[in-house]
């Protein structure tokens, strides 16, 4: 370790680090632009420079190494100084349009124009005009003039994906970053350059002029649409008190995690989000003899039919269709009620079939949890839809949200012969008239839980959105339908969140306990 | 002609041709060193030589080879820098012309002293009929067993390629030269790591001017001290000064380092062109602070003009008389750099061109009592704090001109603005 000196506060630091991270790991920020961690220094914005005692010039934060009792001053006069030169070119030739940006409230030359700026504009000469809008990608805008030359979205697509579909043009003040002869990005990661862009020049169309990142709100999530299981923002809108907004989701930004997405993400799970608003299923549906119903007296009708059967004997006509996007803990549950309690053996994954990978975070796998649900057990591959629906007398049905197109031909043939069907869905979709009951259920984003990865990484989430109408977690509705079932009330008694079952879970199966 | 080095043989007929070479002792450097000298020795002649570097920044040559780590399993270049880019400058292109075999041979020797087995010359790219004679004189050099697998029989193996530019005063800055080279867009690269670490494809490589190398052979056949009795002490040898503007007898004339600027001026260009009084003189290629015509009493060699807050750079001396503007010399300076700024570094990138912009308006008739403090502003926001050293290379002239002559520039802005 050694010893240096920011702004006068002593820290030990290891050696090779950078004076950036040293000031940063003691929560001392020193503004840069051009500098992202995901990358090697670039040193070109030149906002991180800082004083080093015994140095004749101001010193890269972003790319020095810590030496030994170095004294680094990171507020310094001639430090403030440089940052608002800085500053004061990037602006001079900036359009500032901040009005009409949708990186206003976000954007980090608004930033540090706010904590070291402020001041009056003397340039007094003719800004360079440039395009303001191209197209360089199927989801992208860039503005050439809000551009201030990072390069950040230059070096993601040369050192991240390796596409290298962008690049610097020009000489001096025409300096421009461009796609090359106008082949446009085009790869499955392309929205991370609107998020790693730090001011207004590359944006997301998909979120181009719909509202302002300061109506928003950002909660943690995970992503559901492969089994990599990326760490993800949701951002919200909160429901501005003045007028009603057309959806909740806005944008998925990307959330670091090392050990599973890094910084990115991909741009399915980026762009696909539109199912958490559109067509949701807030209302429970009765479409059988039982003319009203609420959850109290649906469990209650569901739990007696399911005892019922299991006590005359009847388990085998009890068939369950369910799919990985339910939590290791609702897996757990359905486990617990179904298989041991109540000896159902007809329990049969619907899960999207695969698709290709990419080689980078999207996997084959189109639902969450699949490695889940194998460690707790359950056989995954698919059924003989004919065996199943044979002597089924009540069907059981938790559907992803894609579930219309995953229910097939001979599924929805079958359901007619069958006496009660149950489906508990998060959709208004096609299939749902076929049921008996349908039961709103909330998505991954809306509950609380945990889910496995493809390498078998156990990660929590939690709600980041409320759940619409009368929809209910899976997790919920199984302790509730378990209570009433009443074989095992000590047991389930203790569940009054995803928590508490994990807890219980973990100490039953290895596999979650070394995982802990 | 004994107190010359580079240019001593200029004037013989077909002195760009091996065999007129060779006849005038030629060659007879490689052959002392590879037949008779360790690496070792060489880097300590050079060393002891005091060379010091010609393309402007003036680092001892020896000293840099020296820092090529010894133990390195990569591959190690030279590259020898032909860019000459320094508005004024056009030393390198008459040595390449006349005696491009005198580069060969320093090439020779350095890379046998540093390890090296592959050499590039990276040459400004307008200099097209100049690379062509250097490529003929390659192509000679290798029929006659100077270059290739086995040079003179001693087991060194030298290749040497001829790399022409497109035409970017960025790339004489020796990453950015580098990057050119890797077939990149000619950028500056961060350092360190220094290109003696890691330089062309990451490998260790010494980057040289044309003139540093050219005095390899000279250093190699008379020894250190000769060379640094032709100069000073510590800054030994001939420098090739460039002189242009209006002097009566432009041209280069390689004289001992420390020559007085005055003497150079008026013995050897000629002084004054009819009618013209001295106003000005940069004494080092453009980039150099500007000395005032009471300030040419200076000797010209590194130490001496940092002392007068100036630099000998390229030896480049560009004579202003009394007729010019100095806002023209301005104007020339800032379209320069603000078309040369390679678009990488914030104040370099913006700050070249916004005064640029200034200088335009005052040119036009439009200047403000605040434009000159406000370029001086922008000047020191790129001094020192740039990734490169180009933002200086602007800000010293643009600096010194200002503070020089304020009142003149003051006098092209209208009153009452």
């Amino acid at each position: 370790m050694m010893k240096i000196f920011i702004d006068e506060r002593e820290l030990d630091v290891a050696p090779g680090m950078t004076i950036l991270k040293a000031a940063e790991s003691v929560g001392i920020k020193i503004p840069h632009l051009c500098y992202h961690k995901a990358f090697l220094p670039e040193g070109t914005c030149r906002m991180c420079l800082v004083e080093i005692e015994g140095l004749p010039k101001l010193e890269l934060a972003c790319s020095t190494q810590v030496r030994d009792g170095m004294k680094i001053s990171t507020k310094s006069e001639r430090v403030i100084e440089a940052r608002k030169g800085v500053l004061e070119c990037l602006l001079a030739e900036h359009p500032i349009d901040c009005p009409i940006c949708d990186k206003a409230g976000e954007c980090k030359l608004q930033d540090y124009y706010d904590e070291y700026g402020l001041f009056e504009s003397e340039f007094n000469e003719k800004k360079e005009r440039r395009e303001k809008k191209i197209e360089i990608g199927k989801n992208l805008i860039h503005d050439q003039e809000r551009c201030i030359l990072c390069r950040r979205c230059v070096r993601f697509l040369r050192e991240i994906t390796k596409t290298e579909e962008l690049g610097v043009f020009q000489r001096g003040i025409h300096t421009e970053v461009s796609t090359y002869e106008g082949i446009p990005v085009d790869n499955n990661y392309s929205g991370n350059l609107a998020e790693i862009c730090p001011v207004g020049a590359i944006t997301d169309k998909d979120f181009r002029f719909k509202t302002r990142s300061w109506f928003l709100q950002s909660r943690e999530s995970i992503c559901p649409l492969c089994s990599r299981g990326c760490n993800i923002y949701i951002d919200s809108h909160t429901g501005f008190s003045r007028f009603s907004v057309p959806k909740r989701v806005y944008r998925i930004k990307t959330r670091e995690n090392q050990m599973i997405n890094g910084y990115w993400i991909c741009d399915k799970g980026r762009y696909e989000y539109a199912y958490l608003d559109q067509e949701r299923l807030e209302e429970i549906i009765v479409n059988d003899s039982l003319d009203s119903g609420s959850w109290p007296e649906i469990t209650v009708f569901l739990a007696g039919e399911l005892r019922r059967l299991f006590k005359m004997k009847r388990s085998s006509r009890i068939g369950l269709i369910i799919q990985s996007w339910l939590s290791n803990e609702e897996l757990f549950l359905v486990d617990k009620i179904f298989r041991n309690d109540l000896n159902v053996e007809k329990i049969h994954f619907l899960d999207p079939p695969e698709e290709q990978a990419d080689d980078f975070l999207l996997t084959s796998e189109r639902s969450p949890n699949r490695r889940g649900a194998k460690e707790l057990g359950f056989e995954l591959q698919s059924a003989d839809w004919d065996k199943f629906f044979a002597d089924i007398e009540l069907l059981l049905v938790f559907a992803s949200p894609f579930w219309n197109d995953t229910a097939n031909e001979p599924l929805k043939a079958a359901l007619d012969k069958i006496n009660t069907k149950v489906l508990l869905s998060s959709h208004v979709q096609e299939v749902n008239s076929a049921f008996d009951i349908v039961l709103p259920m909330s998505l991954i984003a809306e509950r609380a839980g945990s889910l496995t990865n493809v390498v078998g990484s156990v990660q929590s989430f939690y709600p980041a959105l409320d759940a619409p109408g009368d929809c209910k977690p899976a997790w919920k509705f199984l302790v509730e339908l378990s209570r009433k079932i009443a074989m095992n009330n000590d047991f389930y008694g203790q569940f009054s969140s995803p928590e508490s079952i994990r807890k219980v879970m973990n100490k039953e199966i290895s596999f979650f306990r070394e995982e802990q | 002609m004994a107190d010359k080095i580079l240019t001593k043989h200029f004037g013989l007929e077909n002195l760009f041709k091996i065999d007129v070479y060779m006849k005038n002792d030629g060659y007879s450097a490689v052959k002392k060193a590879l037949s008779g000298m360790k690496p070792d020795e060489i880097l300590e002649e050079v060393k002891a030589a005091n060379l010091r570097g010609r393309g402007g920044a003036g680092f001892p040559a020896g000293v840099k080879w020296g820092f090529v780590p010894k133990d390195s399993e990569k591959s190690k270049y030279l590259c020898v820098n032909a860019d000459e880019g320094e508005p004024g400058t056009f030393k390198d292109r008459y040595i390449l012309n006349h005696n491009p075999h005198l580069l060969i041979e320093g090439i020779i020797i350095a890379s046998y002293c540093v390890g090296i087995n592959t050499a590039f010359i990276y040459i400004r790219g307008e200099y097209e009929a100049v690379a062509l004679r250097l490529e003929d004189a390659i192509s000679a050099a290798y029929e006659n067993g100077y270059l290739g697998d086995d040079i003179l029989g001693t087991g060194f193996k030298l290749d040497v390629y001829v790399h022409r530019g497109a035409g970017a005063y960025i790339c004489g800055e020796e990453t950015a030269l580098l990057e050119s080279l890797e077939g990149k867009r000619g950028n500056p690269r961060l350092k360190p790591p220094f290109p003696a670490s890691v330089g062309l494809f990451d490998c260790p490589t010494v980057i040289n001017n044309v003139e540093t190398i050219s005095n390899i052979p000279s250093i190699i056949i008379n020894g250190a001290d000769w060379f640094c009795k032709m100069g000073l002490p510590k800054d030994g040898g001939t420098r090739i000064f460039g002189v242009s503007g209006m002097v009566k007898n432009p041209g280069i004339f390689e004289l001992p380092v420390g020559m007085s600027l005055k003497k150079i001026i008026v013995e050897h260009a000629g002084g004054m062109k009819e009618g013209k009084t001295l106003k000005a003189v940069i004494p080092g290629g453009m980039s150099a602070p500007i000395l005032k015509a009471d300030e040419i009493e200076i000797n010209m060699d590194f130490d001496a003009l940092v002392e007068a807050k100036s630099m000998l750079g390229s030896a480049a001396i560009i004579v202003i008389d009394q007729d010019t503007s100095m806002l023209d010399v301005l104007k020339v300076i800032t379209k320069f750099y603000s078309h040369e700024s390679c678009g990488q570094c914030t104040p370099c990138r913006i700050g070249n061109a916004w005064i640029n912009k200034i200088v335009k308006r005052i040119a036009e008739g439009g200047g403000k009592r605040e434009d000159l403090d406000k370029i001086i502003q922008l000047a020191n926001n790129m001094m020192g704090k740039t990734l490169c050293p180009l933002g200086d290379a602007a800000a010293m002239p643009i600096l010194s001109i200002i503070q020089k002559f304020r009142d003149e520039l003051e006098s092209y802005i209208p009153l009452g603005n």
